[in-house]
């Protein structure tokens, strides 16, 4: 079944590569530009779970990985007809210089707070994102803190340590 | 009762009532919290040392840090210490409050509490077992007694250089100040 989706993706995206491994599990490769598209499509094809979007720093390659994992979870059955179970990880590369990309809140809502998270922590832009404000940190960081290049020791010492003590 | 300890009461029953009766206010800060449902339930039964956990910080004078500070945990910490009544303790728990432990990198987490609320007493460890909180418990009993647990009155007269480290941290803070601020002894 796997194997299938795989196919029909690969035919119906362009610039796409999909490699199964293991029974429930499939790895898609895809330009940014048929992201959305993708996740639209296997959205339609019982994978109506998105269960996370995380990042990599590639930083060798000056390239951000964004990383979508869907899940589909039940097999088919007479309740709820033709399925199938798996886990599909569909990955995508942007720029680090000028990172940007579609929101994928109009096919999965629940986007929201990842895509926020992604744009705090490496300075992701999502296009179309309707509140793109800090989740979690209460500063501003001149490098976003989940990059590579950011130093957390040398950031430790000009921020935190160069506050005064008190007393002794 | 000690009969040793009935001249004390006699002499400084406020004291003593406030020594026997540490009320903790229930803030959870990192993974600290979980040595205190033990302590509290009956496998350790910390009521016997009169420490018991409260609903809010008004009802509370012992402040147990629990773990590492994030950014955005000092906030409500500073809060939460500012509303208790005085005499009121802090006691920081684990490793982390006291130098980062292993945190020690963090882009998001203090290393020194003391730079931004009075600490009275520190138990190290990571996590401190129970017994350890019975023993720093123990151990503030003898510095109340001694006058040495003055966290609040050092607060109090060293208030605007923590509140300058705490605006340092923050920038705006979106509080008022606690105490008049004296900017003559501000840095």
């Amino acid at each position: 079944m796997l194997n299938e989706i795989g196919k029909q993706i690969e035919q119906s995206f362009a610039g796409v590569s999909a490699e199964t491994g293991g029974e429930y599990r499939l790895k898609v490769e895809a330009d940014k530009e048929s992201v959305l598209s993708i996740l639209g499509f296997l959205k339609n094809h019982s994978y109506d779970h998105l269960a996370l979007i995380s990042c990599v720093d590639r930083i060798e390659a000056g390239q951000l990985e964004l990383v979508y994992l869907l899940n589909s979870y039940m097999e088919s059955d007479d309740r709820y007809g033709e399925r199938e179970k798996g886990t599909i990880i569909l990955k995508t590369t942007v720029s680090r210089e000028d990172p940007e990309i579609g929101t994928a809140i109009h096919v999965f809502q629940n986007a929201e707070p990842y895509e926020r998270e992604l744009h705090e922590m490496f300075g992701i832009d999502f296009d179309g994102h309707p509140r793109q404000i800090p989740l979690f940190l209460e500063k501003d960081y001149a490098i976003p803190p989940f990059r590579k290049d950011f130093d957390t020791r040398d950031y430790v010492e000009k921020e935190l340590e160069s506050i005064p003590a008190v007393e002794d | 009762m000690d009969r040793g300890q009935l001249i004390n009461w006699l002499k400084e029953p406020a004291k003593m009532s406030n020594k026997y009766s540490l009320h903790v206010v229930y803030f959870c800060t990192g993974c600290g919290i979980i040595e205190i449902p033990p302590s509290i339930t009956a496998r350790w039964d910390a009521e016997r040392f009169g420490v018991k956990p409260v609903a809010t910080p008004r009802q509370a004078n012992l402040f147990l840090i629990t773990g590492y500070v994030s950014l955005k945990t000092l906030k409500p910490i500073i809060r939460t210490y500012e509303q208790m009544p005085e005499p009121k303790y802090t006691v920081a728990f684990g490793s982390c409050p006291i130098d980062g432990g292993m945190y020690w990198d963090s882009y998001n987490t203090i290393n020194h509490l003391d730079k931004f609320i009075p600490v009275d007493g520190y138990i190290a460890g990571c996590m401190p077992r129970p017994e350890s909180i019975f023993v720093g418990v123990t151990h503030l009993w003898t510095m109340i007694d001694k006058g040495m647990a003055d966290g609040y009155k050092r607060y109090r007269e060293n208030y605007d250089r923590y509140r300058s480290n705490q605006e340092e941290l923050y920038g705006e803070l979106g509080w008022p100040p606690l105490f008049e601020r004296d900017e003559k002894n501000a840095q």
